[in-house]
Parts: structure tokens; C-alpha cells; sequence
């Protein structure tokens, strides 16, 4: 079954059709080509394909698309700003060796930034609690919390 | 010059993984393409009957649809026996007997659904111990037949693909010249590698019967070889693209989506056909091996080793992968980083009807270290001195030899474990309140353990590179070494950087290309910065001669008085030359130049061969090109009414040789430390009859951010004359001793001795139980 939805994406509206049976991820990866929103296990467990739905966390993969009508959503393509400046979270991330393989990144930085937005001094328990939902397993977190710890002083 | 040897340069790629931009394979998207699924096998051990793919092949939208029938070929590393899908029987749960080529992933999933496949269940195997008794069922009943590399030794007419020994001095005087004898039995489960991006690959096949590969192979020549080899055709006719990777541990390498995606795209000549595992294919279809460790030592009263008598059983699963290699690896390392004259090791791999066990981080050392190091501890106490005090009095030092025969130089371990000592021990300035504070309720006792180990790298290996200077003077590392996380493209970036003397902005780093990049053996065995790093020195080192010289011409000098910095070439008397005015300046007005360095690297000249005569190596030699040590420390809380651990503290010191990058280092420490700690306290794959129970994220859990403590990290730099700028390696070592050194702590806190990974809290509690009642003994004689 097909419905008509229309949300706003990374600062714009978009109007398009959709199956109503569709995941968020399987929207904006396939459907709308955003490829930076990944898929670690298809389940909601590891946070890989974490978005923000009106600034809340939200595991992509197992949230349906029909849902976003009417809502705003940030994907990992909109946290740079528009002339591609990296966000202070961005910036910290990777001069604090936060990144090694890469693909736990997008949901991380958006986890941290949903954090930050919401929690602007946060203790360390609040960060590490903040992005419990998103799993790495190249890192061990430390260079992760580091960094978002910089980006809040920044 | 900030980016040369020693800075902790940021890496290079991390700007395009922050925004999203890095592809991954399940980003690349070709024209034409199709999406294969794989149907997998429901049972453990099993005959196919019959097979009927009409409905399946009559859904709209299906381009293909085949079983091992239609492409009956075996691949393998060690042993050429994994076929692409089953052919006659399946040999374990989740094993692929079918896929399917669709327009769009649903349909691949509905055709799926429509294939019917009938099987005569086998009576099945699954524990290795049961597996190597005489009359057990045989995995492989026509194993002797198999083709084999030479480090493999079969024992034919069983389910034992390998059987590796070593032996130094006499086993049985030395344990007649012991005054203590312990024995004891460790095991470690099957675990996954848990990398966060699953396994996923493209594959076409071109009008000419070319083959190309676009994914995540670990080891791009090693898979287009596999590939030739398994399909009888010519390397040159197979091409294999590696590109970012998000995590890899080992779990990449062989075929593995590729064999699914290659067979698919011979029956859609033309059309690429991508095949992306989810995460409960992931857990059926590599594992690490599961191990079983019979420990005998003797020791003399006053704590000097002087034997040890090993005995290994790898659970590989159903296909031999790595398995057999691993086997040898881990069993020559198997008697741990001491000085022990009489040794002796019987390691044996065994088939049972599980997923296949592979190589991850460690190599079958993490299996050996949790077994060695969790009986010093019991050894210690028994003799009443401390677990630091007997690990120093028996460490390998300058000349140690091991039990390959060969000596040890470069040995920093004993700088690693009085740094942990130090450091796990220090005056404690948080009072026991302090540390549980935060810690749930609970009746906690507090513990401190410490382990420590040392590995051997893959040897004799290849790396090749070429650095390439263009018109524009920027600089090209042509490379076959695969960005899997570990930094490896920055490490190359910093050792051109420092031999051209030139900022990392101008230098770039290719990705794998087996049409273009040229030969290294494989992204493994924390090998990429001794050898890839000394092919890039040397081909670096190479375009600067050949600048140089073009330089010399131009500025009327000789080559020897040039001096390459900042970008550019300067003449005694202060004139310069960039690379660019060099470049383009020589062959005159509106043309350019080009500079190829080559460089290859294969490790001669190994050190401590002494005693050996003068060894030829074969393939997968028991000696190292190179070897790595560490010492790491844990404290933990035990709380005593759940047997639940807390980790408050790790300390890890590691000898890298030279910290070409420290960041880096720190960076491959802290994950290990974090991997460590999950297949120590959390990680194992749970079983009923052959089925994985747990093969999602939910049931098999690894740390979060809220598990794991803070880091202490201390790099130690006991240089490698032949490493480059003295490197070693770091990322394999590092995670061997985290699991017996948390194990150390346990008993140290609560006095049971766990001796199966993980230290699950039922298990825990079930012990101090137990210990409660007065059972429970440590399993030592003497």
C-alpha cells in the first residue's frame, strides 16, 4: 500500500510516496540515496542507523517511515552546516581519535549531538549513558566520550 | 613537520566518516544491479535429497536461482574445502544451499520462501572432544582427499584437519626435576567479531568471463587467488576491489558474501549482483574458535618454570577456514612469554557441525594467553609468592629462546609489566568507599589481577608499494593494505610524509585494487606496519633518489648535497626547488614528470635463527618476522550475592617497538582492551543442538559505553632494528591478556578460580557457592 508523506529532511521539505510498510533507514538510504545512515543489525539494537525525529534519537531500522509525516528529521548529512562546515562535535570527534572504522560514527554523532542539544554540561555518567544505544567495537569509547567532552567546552 | 614518525597525526579518513561521505559496500550501487539472498540450511548435519527451484525461478522479478549443484566448486585457504553452497549435504545450521538474484531485496526474500529442498538428517557432532574420538561421526568423511597447503597435517579417517607439535628439551625430566606439578583445564567459547558493519559484497561477470569483486575482502590478492584457484581460471581473469571497511578482526577474509555474489553473477552474465548479510547471517557464518586447554607446568618451589606439557582442541566448526593455521600459530605460542626448557605441544583442529571458526584478533592466541596466565596466578599463590614476582622471574628477556627454536630480541616486556605492576598497584589514594560508590547495591569485594603475553607475526609474508610523485608535486602510496579502523593508511601517509618531508595534505593513499595495487599478502596479523610500512619507506626512499637526481639536473648540484624538506628541495647555497617546479621544470615548457618509487619488503635477515642452522621457511613458519609484548592489569568489584564484575580500573602497558603514531597505538590498545573485556565477562555464542540461540545483538551482548572504565596506557618503545623506525605491531597482541588478567582479579577478590570464559555472573556465583560448601579445588598436585 502506498501513502503520500511529507517531513522536513535536513532543513527541507520532502514530499514523496512511500510504501506504507517502509523503515525510516530503508527511506532515506534507498529510497532518497542518504547513505551515510547505516545498518549494523537490522534489529534496534546497536544504534548504527540512529537519526533524530524532532531532535529525540531514533533507531531507524525498526521505525516506520509513515511516521514521519509532519516531523523533522537529521540524518548525519545535515550536521555539517550548509556550506559544509564540520559541527563542533564533528570537529572534536576527529581530533580527539574518536573514529577508527568509521561505521558506528553517524549514529554516534547524533546520539551525542541529541545529548548535547538537550544536556549542554553533561557529566561523564551522562555521556556515557547518553550513547549507551550505540555499539563500537573498534574503539572501547574512550577517545568518544574525550571528544564529546571537548565539544562541550567548545 | 607535523606529520612525519612519532605525531599523533589525525587520521586521515576521519573527516569523510564523520559526514557520512566514506562508502561503504552496502553504499555502492551499480548499474544493472541486482540483490542476492541466501537460503540457509535448517539443519546440522544433513543430505539433500531433493531439490525444486521451479517456483522460486518463476517469480516475477528473479533472475536466478541456484544451489551447489549449479556451481559445485570449493574454496579455502588452508584446506580447499568450503564449497561456494552446499553441494550434497550441509554441515551445519545457517549454512548457504541456495540464493537467489532479484530486482529489488523483497522478492529475492519471497523466492527464497518458494525453494524447496528436501534433506535426510545425519546424525551430528558438536562437541571437538566427542569429535576426535575413534568412531564419531565425520564432518568431512572424504577429508584425506582434500587439497591442502603444506602447513596443514591431517589426520586422515577422522575429523582432525590438523595436527600441530612442538617440542623443546624432555618433558618428562623436566617434570621430574619439578617439585610442584599443576594441571588444569581452560576453555574459551566460540565468540563473533562483532564488527558493527556486516559482511557484504558485489561481484560481475563480464562478457569475457572477467570476474570483479567490489567489498570488504581483508586480503584483496589472497582473495583473488582463492577465487582463481577454486574456479580453475587464471589470476588475471579475477579483479578484486577493496574499500573502506568497517571493522574487520579477522572476520573478513576468504570468501564469504563474495563466494555467494561471484556464483550468483555467473548466471546473470553481465549484471552485478550484491549480496549484504544481516547480522544473524554474520553469527552463522564466521566464528572464532572455540578451544579446550589441558595445562600441565612444573615448577621448582622457588617459582622457576621448568615444564610444560600443552594439549589444544579447536572447535573449527564445519569448514577449516584458518582453522589449521590457527592452530599452529596459537600452538606455538602456546607456552606463553617464559623461559621454560622443556615444552612440549599437541594441537589439534577439530570439524564438528558448528558455523565455521576463523581467524580473529589473536590468532588462537587470546585461547592459549587466558589459559597460561590464569595458572600463574594459581601457581603463584600456591608457592606464596606474588603473581608480579613469578611473572618477572620467568619472562623472556634478550636471547630467551622459545620453544620454535628461535631467540628473542627487542624483548620490552619487562619494562610492560613492571608499568602495569606500577601502575595496577600504586598507593591507593580512593578508599574502597570511593570505588563502589557508584556502583549499584550489592556486597562487593575488591580484586587486582594481572596478565601479560607476547605474539609472533605472519611470516615470511610480502608487502610491495609504489609511492608515486605527480606533475602537481603531490605524492600517491599505491598500496594493497586495507583501511579496516586500525589507521593503517595514516601510519603509510607519516612514513611517506617523513622520508619526502612533506605535509600529509599533499600525500594520498590508494585503496586495494588487484588491477592496479600491487602485491601484499594480507591486511592481518598486525603485519601492515612492519612490512607495508618498510615496502613504503622504501619505495618513498626510492622517489626521493629519483627526485633528487631530477632536482640535481636543474640546480646543477649533486644529488648527495640536496637536501628534501617542507615540500621542496634545497641546494647548499639556500636555492630551492618545490616538487612541482622539479617535476615540470624537467622536461621542459607545457610538460610535466612523474617520479614511480618502488619499494618490496620481505623479511631476510630474521633475527635469532642462530641455533637454527640456516632454516628455509616455509609457508606459515612457527618463526616471526617480528615479535609484540604486553602486560595489562585489571581491578575489579565482585559483588557477592550475583557473582556480577564490575571493571573500575584497566592498565595496559604495550611494547609497539616506536609509536610511529601514539594516538594510534593508544587507539588499538583501548579497543582491545574493550574486546577484551567482552569475551572475558559477556561474550559467548549459546548452543542448542547445532542452532545459534543467540545470533542477534539483543542476546549477545558486547560493552557499551557504560560498561567499560577508565584506560591507563602506557606505550613502551623497545625499538626492532628492522621494523620501520623500529616498529612492531600492536593491534593482535593486544588483546590477549584482558581475559586472564580480569580472571586474576576475580579470584583475587572473591577467591574463586573461573577456568571457562566468560566469567558470567551464574558462573561466578555458582562457584563461591561452591566454595561455600568446602568444594570446588583448583585442580593442582604436588
Amino acid at each position: 500500500m502506498k501513502r503520500k508523506i511529507s517531513f522536513t529532511l535536513n532543513g527541507h521539505t520532502v514530499q514523496t510516496e512511500i510504501d506504507t510498510n517502509l523503515t525510516l533507514l530503508a527511506l532515506l538510504r534507498d529510497q532518497l540515496g542518504l547513505k551515510g545512515t547505516k545498518e549494523g543489525c537490522g534489529m534496534g539494537d546497536c544504534g548504527a542507523c540512529t537519526v533524530l525525529l524532532n531532535g529525540m534519537t531514533v533507531n531507524s531500522c525498526i521505525f516506520p517511515a509513515m511516521e514521519v509525516e509532519g516531523k523533522t528529521v537529521v540524518t548525519i548529512e545535515g550536521v555539517a552546516d550548509k556550506e559544509g562546515n564540520l559541527h563542533p562535535l564533528q570537529k572534536a570527534f576527529v581530533e580527539h581519535g574518536a573514529i577508527q572504522c568509521g561505521y558506528c560514527t553517524p549514529g554516534m554523532v547524533l546520539s551525542a549531538k541529541a545529548l548535547l542539544d538537550e544536556n549542554p554540561h553533561p557529566t561523564e555518567e551522562e555521556i556515557r549513558k547518553g550513547i549507551a544505544g550505540n555499539l563500537c567495537r573498534c574503539t572501547g569509547y574512550v577517545q568518544i566520550v574525550e571528544a564529546i567532552k571537548a565539544a562541550v567546552h567548545d | 613537520m607535523s606529520s612525519g614518525i612519532g605525531e599523533s597525526l589525525a587520521r586521515i579518513d576521519a573527516a569523510v566518516k564523520v559526514t557520512g561521505q566514506a562508502c561503504f559496500s552496502a553504499d555502492l550501487s551499480l548499474p544493472g544491479m541486482l540483490y542476492g539472498k541466501v537460503l540457509r540450511s535448517p539443519y546440522a548435519h544433513a543430505r539433500i535429497k531433493a531439490i525444486n527451484l521451479e517456483k522460486a525461478r518463476s517469480l516475477q522479478g528473479v533472475k536466478a536461482v541456484i544451489t551447489g549443484r549449479d556451481f559445485p566448486f570449493l574454496h579455502g585457504e588452508c584446506i580447499l574445502d568450503i564449497p561456494f553452497l552446499a553441494i550434497d549435504k550441509v554441515r551445519f545450521i545457517g549454512e548457504p544451499v541456495a540464493a537467489v538474484a532479484a530486482d529489488n531485496l523483497e522478492t529475492a526474500a519471497r523466492a527464497l520462501e518458494l525453494i524447496e529442498i528436501e534433506y535426510e538428517e545425519l546424525p551430528m557432532v558438536l562437541d571437538p572432544e566427542e569429535a576426535m574420538l575413534p568412531g564419531a561421526v565425520l564432518v568431512h568423511e572424504d577429508m584425506k582427499n582434500y587439497q591442502s597447503i603444506s602447513a596443514v597435517k591431517m589426520v586422515p579417517d577422522t575429523n582432525i584437519c590438523q595436527h600441530f607439535s612442538l617440542s623443546l628439551g624432555d618433558l618428562e625430566e623436566g617434570f621430574r626435576e619439578s617439585d610442584y606439578i599443576f594441571e588444569d583445564r581452560y576453555t574459551s567459547p566460540q565468540i563473533t567479531h562483532g564488527a558493527i558493519e556486516t559482511h557484504g559484497s558485489i561481484a560481475q561477470v563480464d562478457v569475457n568471463g572477467r570476474i570483479t569483486v567490489w567489498g570488504q575482502n581483508d586480503s584483496p590478492h589472497r582473495g583473488r587467488k582463492e577465487i582463481a584457484q577454486a574456479l580453475d581460471i587464471p589470476q588475471a581473469k579475477v579483479r578484486v576491489i577493496t574499500g573502506y571497511v568497517g571493522g574487520n578482526f579477522g572476520g573478513k577474509g576468504g570468501l564469504k558474501p563474495e563466494a555467494i555474489a561471484i556464483a550468483l553473477a555467473h548466471k546473470v552474465p553481465g549484471r552485478p549482483v550484491r549480496v549484504i548479510f544481516s547480522r544473524e547471517e554474520v553469527f552463522l557464518t564466521i566464528t572464532r574458535s572455540g578451544c579446550v586447554v589441558y595445562l600441565k607446568t612444573g615448577v621448582r618451589r622457588d617459582g622457576t618454570l621448568v615444564a610444560r606439557d600443552i594439549r589444544l582442541i579447536w572447535d573449527m566448526g564445519a569448514y577449516a577456514e584458518k582453522g589449521p593455521t590457527i592452530s599452529l600459530h596459537g600452538g606455538s605460542l602456546a607456552a606463553g612469554p617464559y623461559n621454560i626448557p622443556h615444552v612440549q605441544v599437541e594441537s589439534f583442529s577439530v570439524f564438528t557441525n558448528k558455523p565455521m571458526c576463523g581467524a580473529m584478533r589473536g590468532y588462537g592466541l587470546p585461547q592459549v594467553a587466558f589459559a597460561y596466565e590464569a595458572q600463574m596466578d594459581a601457581i603463584a599463590e600456591k608457592l606464596g609468592l606474588d603473581p608480579l614476582e613469578i611473572r618477572m622471574k620467568n619472562i623472556v628477556a634478550e636471547g630467551s629462546k622459545v620453544p620454535t627454536g628461535q631467540r628473542l630480541y627487542a624483548v620490552g616486556l619487562k619494562d610492560c609489566l613492571e608499568s602495569v605492576g606500577k601502575d595496577l598497584y600504586c598507593p591507593d589514594d580512593q578508599s574502597r568507599e570511593e570505588k563502589i560508590k557508584n556502583l549499584p547495591y550489592g556486597r562487593w569485594v575488591l580484586g587486582k589481577g594481572l596478565a601479560c603475553s607476547y605474539k609472533s607475526t605472519k611470516t615470511p609474508t610480502v608487502s610491495a608499494a609504489y609511492v608515486k610523485l605527480d606533475e602537481d608535486g603531490s605524492v600517491s602510496i599505491v598500496t594493497s593494505t586495507v583501511e579496516v579502523g586500525q589507521g593503517s593508511h595514516t601510519i603509510l601517509v607519516q612514513i611517506a610524509a617523513e622520508v619526502l618531508g612533506v605535509e600529509q595534505d599533499q600525500i594520498t593513499v590508494s585503496f586495494a585494487d588487484t588491477d592496479v595495487t600491487p602485491y601484499d599478502t594480507s591486511t592481518t596479523a598486525s603485519r601492515t606496519t612492519f612490512h607495508m610500512g618498510n615496502a613504503v619507506r622504501i619505495a618513498a626512499e626510492d622517489a626521493r633518489q629519483k627526485l633528487l637526481a631530477l632536482a640535481a639536473v636543474l640546480l646543477e648540484s649533486k644529488a648527495e648535497e640536496l637536501v628534501l624538506k617542507e615540500g621542496g628541495v634545497y641546494a647548499p647555497d639556500g636555492r630551492k626547488l618545490s616538487f612541482a617546479q622539479v617535476l615540470r621544470n624537467t622536461y621542459g615548457p607545457g610538460a610535466g614528470a612523474a617520479v614511480l618509487g618502488q619499494g618490496l619488503y620481505t623479511p631476510t635477515n630474521i633475527l635469532g635463527l642462530e641455533d637454527l642452522g640456516d632454516p628455509k621457511l616455509e609457508a606459515f613458519s612457527t618463526l616471526s618476522a617480528f615479535h609484540s609484548y604486553a602486560a595489562q592489569g585489571v581491578e575489579v568489584a565482585v559483588d557477592l550475592e550475583t557473582g556480577n564484575v564490575k571493571v573500575l580500573r584497566m592498565v595496559a602497558a604495550h611494547d609497539v617497538g616506536k609509536a610511529i603514531n601514539p594516538l594510534n597505538c593508544r587507539q588499538q590498545v583501548q579497543g582491545a582492551l574493550s574486546m577484551g573485556f567482552g569475551y572475558g565477562l559477556m561474550e559467548e555464542y549459546l548452543w542448542r543442538n547445532g542452532e545459534v540461540m543467540n545470533a542477534d545483538f539483543l542476546n549477545y551482548t558486547i560493552p557499551t559505553a557504560m560498561d567499560l572504565p577508565p584506560m591507563e596506557i602506557t606505550i613502551v618503545e623497545e625499538a626492532h632494528p628492522h621494523g620501520p623506525y623500529g616498529a612492531k605491531g600492536v593491534g593482535e597482541m593486544a588483546i590477549a591478556p584482558t581475559a586472564p588478567a580480569i580472571a586474576n582479579a576475580v579470584y583475587n577478590a572473591c577467591g574463586v578460580r573461573i577456568k571457562s570464559l566468560p566469567l558470567k555472573p551464574a558462573k561466578i556465583l555458582k562457584a563461591l557457592l561452591e566454595k561455600s560448601k568446602g568444594r570446588g579445588g583448583r585442580g593442582t598436585k604436588g
